[in-house]
C-alpha cells in the first residue's frame, strides 16, 4: 500500500511536470502579445521592449524555461502580469469559489441522476424510462450557455428569486449549480441505469429475492452495493473536470471562480497566471483521482491495489 | 413469526398439477417444463433426476417465482402450503424466505460479491426474525455456519464471498437457506460442489433437519447414489416431462425406461459401485 502511493504520487508529479511544461510551450508559441495586450493600444515601441524586459521574455524561451523551473522549485510561479500579485495567490484565492460550485454542482447531480438511474433500471425499456432519456438527454445536449441564460431568464430576470450574478449570498449559488448539474444529469443516470441492470439481473439478486427480500432492498442494498466502483469513478471523474473550471457557466453567472480567470489570463496573454491555474487545476484533479482509486477496495473487496484486476 | 406454521389438514406441503412453464429467448420460445405434476409432503424427500437442460432447475425456480417477470410463462398451478404461485405471484412473494427457502445451483454466482458472508446470512435471519439485534443475529449465523460445518465461523463472519471455496461456498448457502426455518425446502445440486466426506456430512444434516424439524424437501442431483438414499420418491426428467416416477428404490434398482438406464449408467459414482460407470457420457 505505501509502494503504491508512493509509485501513484510519482507518477501524478511526472503527468503535473509534463503538463505544465507543454502549456509553457503552447502560451508563447500562440500568437498574441502579453506586452501589447498589458500596454494597450498607445503603447509605443520603446514601451513594449521595456515591459518585455520586465517580463523576462526578451531572453531566449531556453532560458526562460530555466528561470520557470528553479522558482516553481521553491514554490513562485511568477508574478500575474494583470494582478501584479504572486500568480499562485491569485488562483488560490478563486479556488474556493470553484471548489464550491463544483461540489454542489456534482452534489445535486448524484442526488437527482442515482435515483433517476435505479429508477429507470426498474423501468427498463419503458415509455416512461424513454421520456426521462429524452429529458437528460436534451439538458446535455443544450449549450452550457444557453441553459445558463435561459435559467437566469426566468429565475432572475422574469420571476427575480435569485441574483442573477456574482457571489453576493449563498442564493447566488442556486443557478450555476443548477446549470452545471443539467449538463451531467444525461451522464451519470444513464451510467447508473445501465449497472444497475447488469445487477439486477445478475444470479445472487435472484437468490437473494429467493430469501424473501423486499424489491427495495434488492434494489438499493444489493444492487447499488454492486454498482460502486463505476459509479464512484464517473462521479470522481466529472467532479476531477468540474474543478478545473466550469468557463461558460462561471462567466455567464459572473461567478469569481477559476473558469473565468482562465478566461481572463488568456486575454491578457498573462502567461504565469495561466500556468499557476493549469498547475493548481491539475494537481486537484490528479488528487481527487487518487482519492477515488484509494476507495475502490472499500467499495469492492475484490480490488487489490497496485495489482492488474 | 409463527403464524404461517398452520396445520397443513391433508394438503401437500408441495403440490404441482400439470405446470407448464415457457421462456421467451433469443431462439424463440422453449417449452422447458412441460406438464408436470408432483407432490411433496412434510417430511418427504423428492427427487428430480435428468440429464442436463432437463428442466430440473427451471422447475424449481418456476414453483418459487424466482424465472424472470415477462420471460417465462407458467401455467397449471403450483400450491405452497395450499397457496397457489402461479395464480397469485404475491403469494410466493409472501412465503419465500420464510415458508420456502432454495439452496441455488451455482455457489459461485450465488453471493453478493461486495457484501460479507456474515451481512448475507444476518440478512437472511433478521428477515425471519425482525427483532434479533445485532449481537443475537451474529451469534445465531456463526451457529448455522458451524451446524453446516463452515471452519472458524467467527472469524468467516467477516469474510467476502470470493475468500470461500465452491464448497465452502455452498455450505454458506446451505446455512443461509437454513436461517429461513423453512417448511419447505428446495435444493438444486446442494452437493455438487462438495468433496465425497462433506457430502455425506451435509447430507446427514439435511436428512437431520428432515427428521426433527419435518422439513418437506424437493431436491435435484445428477448423482443416483444420492437420490437413491435421501429420496421417498424420484421423477426422471426428460425434455421438460417426466418419463418415470416411482419410490426410489424402485427407480434406482428396476428402471423402466432406456433413459433412466442409460442415466444410471452415466452417473460417476463413490465408492464400491464398479469403475465402468465413470466411462458413460450422460445421454442426451
Ligand atoms: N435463461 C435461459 N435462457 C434460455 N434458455 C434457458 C434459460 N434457462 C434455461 N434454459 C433452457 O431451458 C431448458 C431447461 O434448462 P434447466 O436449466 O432447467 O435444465 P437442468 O435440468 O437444470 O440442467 P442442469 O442439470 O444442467 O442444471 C434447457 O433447454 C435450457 O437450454
Ligand atoms: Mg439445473
Amino acid at each position: 500500500m505505501p509502494k503504491y502511493l508512493a509509485r501513484r504520487l510519482g507518477q501524478s508529479l511526472l503527468t503535473v511536470f509534463l503538463t505544465l511544461t507543454t502549456v509553457f510551450l503552447l502560451v508563447r508559441l500562440a500568437p498574441g502579445d502579453p506586452a501589447a495586450a498589458y500596454a494597450g493600444p498607445t503603447a509605443t515601441t520603446a514601451d513594449l521592449a521595456r515591459i518585455r524586459g520586465e517580463f523576462g521574455l526578451d531572453q531566449p524561451l531556453i532560458q526562460q524555461y530555466g528561470i520557470f523551473l528553479r522558482d516553481l522549485l521553491t514554490g513562485n510561479l511568477g508574478t500575474s502580469y494583470s494582478f501584479r500579485a504572486p500568480a499562485l495567490d491569485v488562483v488560490l484565492d478563486r479556488m474556493p469559489y470553484t471548489i464550491t460550485l463544483a461540489v454542489a454542482a456534482i452534489a445535486v447531480t448524484a442526488v437527482v441522476a442515482v435515483p433517476l438511474g435505479v429508477w429507470m433500471a426498474r423501468r427498463a425499456d419503458s415509455k416512461r424510462e424513454l421520456g426521462a432519456n429524452v429529458l437528460t438527454i436534451t439538458g446535455q445536449s443544450m449549450p452550457d450557455f444557453w441553459t445558463g441564460v435561459m435559467l437566469l431568464t426566468v429565475f432572475a430576470v422574469l420571476l427575480p428569486v435569485l441574483p442573477a450574478s456574482g457571489f453576493t449570498s449563498w442564493s447566488g449559488l442556486v443557478l450555476p449549480t443548477v446549470t452545471v448539474a443539467i449538463l451531467q444529469l444525461a451522464l451519470i443516470s444513464r451510467l447508473v441505469r445501465r449497472e444497475m441492470t447488469t445487477a439486477l439481473n445478475s444470479p445472487y439478486i435472484t437468490v437473494a429475492r429467493s430469501r424473501g427480500f423486499s424489491e427495495r432492498a434488492l434494489t438499493w442494498r444489493y444492487a447499488l452495493g454492486n454498482s460502486g466502483v463505476p459509479l464512484i469513478t464517473a462521479i470522481g471523474t466529472r467532479f476531477a473536470a468540474l474543478l478545473n473550471g466550469v468557463v461558460v457557466v462561471e462567466v455567464v453567472f459572473g461567478w469569481p471562480g477559476v473558469g473565468s480567470l482562465v478566461v481572463r489570463a488568456l486575454e491578457t496573454r498573462d502567461y504565469p497566471l495561466i500556468q499557476a491555474t493549469v498547475l493548481v487545476t491539475a494537481t486537484l484533479a490528479i488528487l481527487v483521482q487518487l482519492l477515488v482509486d484509494l476507495a475502490y477496495p472499500l467499495l469492492d473487496p475484490r480490488v487489490r491495489l497496485g495489482k492488474a484486476a | 413469526m409463527a403464524t404461517d406454521v398452520s396445520p397443513l389438514d391433508g394438503v401437500p406441503l408441495l403440490d404441482v398439477e400439470n405446470l407448464q412453464i415457457e421462456l421467451i429467448t433469443a431462439h424463440g420460445v422453449i417449452r422447458a417444463v412441460d406438464g408436470v405434476s408432483f407432490t411433496v409432503g412434510e417430511g418427504e424427500t423428492v427427487t428430480l433426476i435428468g440429464e442436463s437442460g432437463s428442466g430440473k432447475s427451471t422447475t424449481a425456480m418456476g414453483v418459487l417465482r424466482l424465472l424472470p417477470e415477462g420471460l417465462a410463462v407458467l401455467s397449471g398451478s403450483v400450491r405452497i402450503a395450499g397457496r397457489d404461485v402461479v395464480a397469485d405471484p404475491r403469494a410466493a412473494r409472501a412465503l419465500r424466505g420464510r415458508t420456502v427457502s432454495l439452496i441455488p445451483q451455482d455457489p459461485m454466482t450465488a453471493l453478493s460479491p461486495v457484501h460479507t458472508i456474515g451481512r448475507q446470512l444476518g440478512d437472511a435471519l433478521r428477515l425471519r426474525h425482525p427483532g434479533l439485534s445485532r449481537a443475537e443475529t451474529r451469534e445465531r449465523g456463526t451457529e448455522l455456519l458451524a451446524q453446516v460445518h463452515v471452519p472458524r465461523p467467527e472469524t468467516r463472519w467477516k469474510a467476502y464471498p470470493h475468500q470461500f471455496s465452491g464448497g465452502m461456498l455452498q455450505r454458506v448457502l446451505i446455512a443461509v437457506a437454513l436461517a429461513a426455518e423453512p417448511r419447505l425446502l428446495i435444493a438444486d445440486e446442494p452437493t455438487s460442489a462438495l468433496d465425497a466426506t462433506v457430502q455425506a456430512g451435509v447430507l446427514d444434516l439435511l436428512m437431520e433437519l428432515q427428521e426433527v424439524e419435518g422439513i418437506g424437501m424437493l431436491m435435484i442431483t445428477h448423482d443416483l447414489g444420492v437420490a437413491r438414499v435421501v429420496s421417498d420418491r424420484i421423477h426422471v426428467m426428460k425434455e421438460g416431462r417426466f418419463v418415470e416416477s416411482g419410490p426410489a428404490g424402485t427407480i434406482v434398482d428396476r428402471p423402466a425406461e432406456p433413459y433412466t438406464r442409460a442415466l444410471l449408467a452415466a452417473v460417476p459414482r463413490l465408492g464400491a459401485w464398479d469403475e465402468d460407470g465413470l466411462t458413460g457420457a450422460v445421454a442426451r
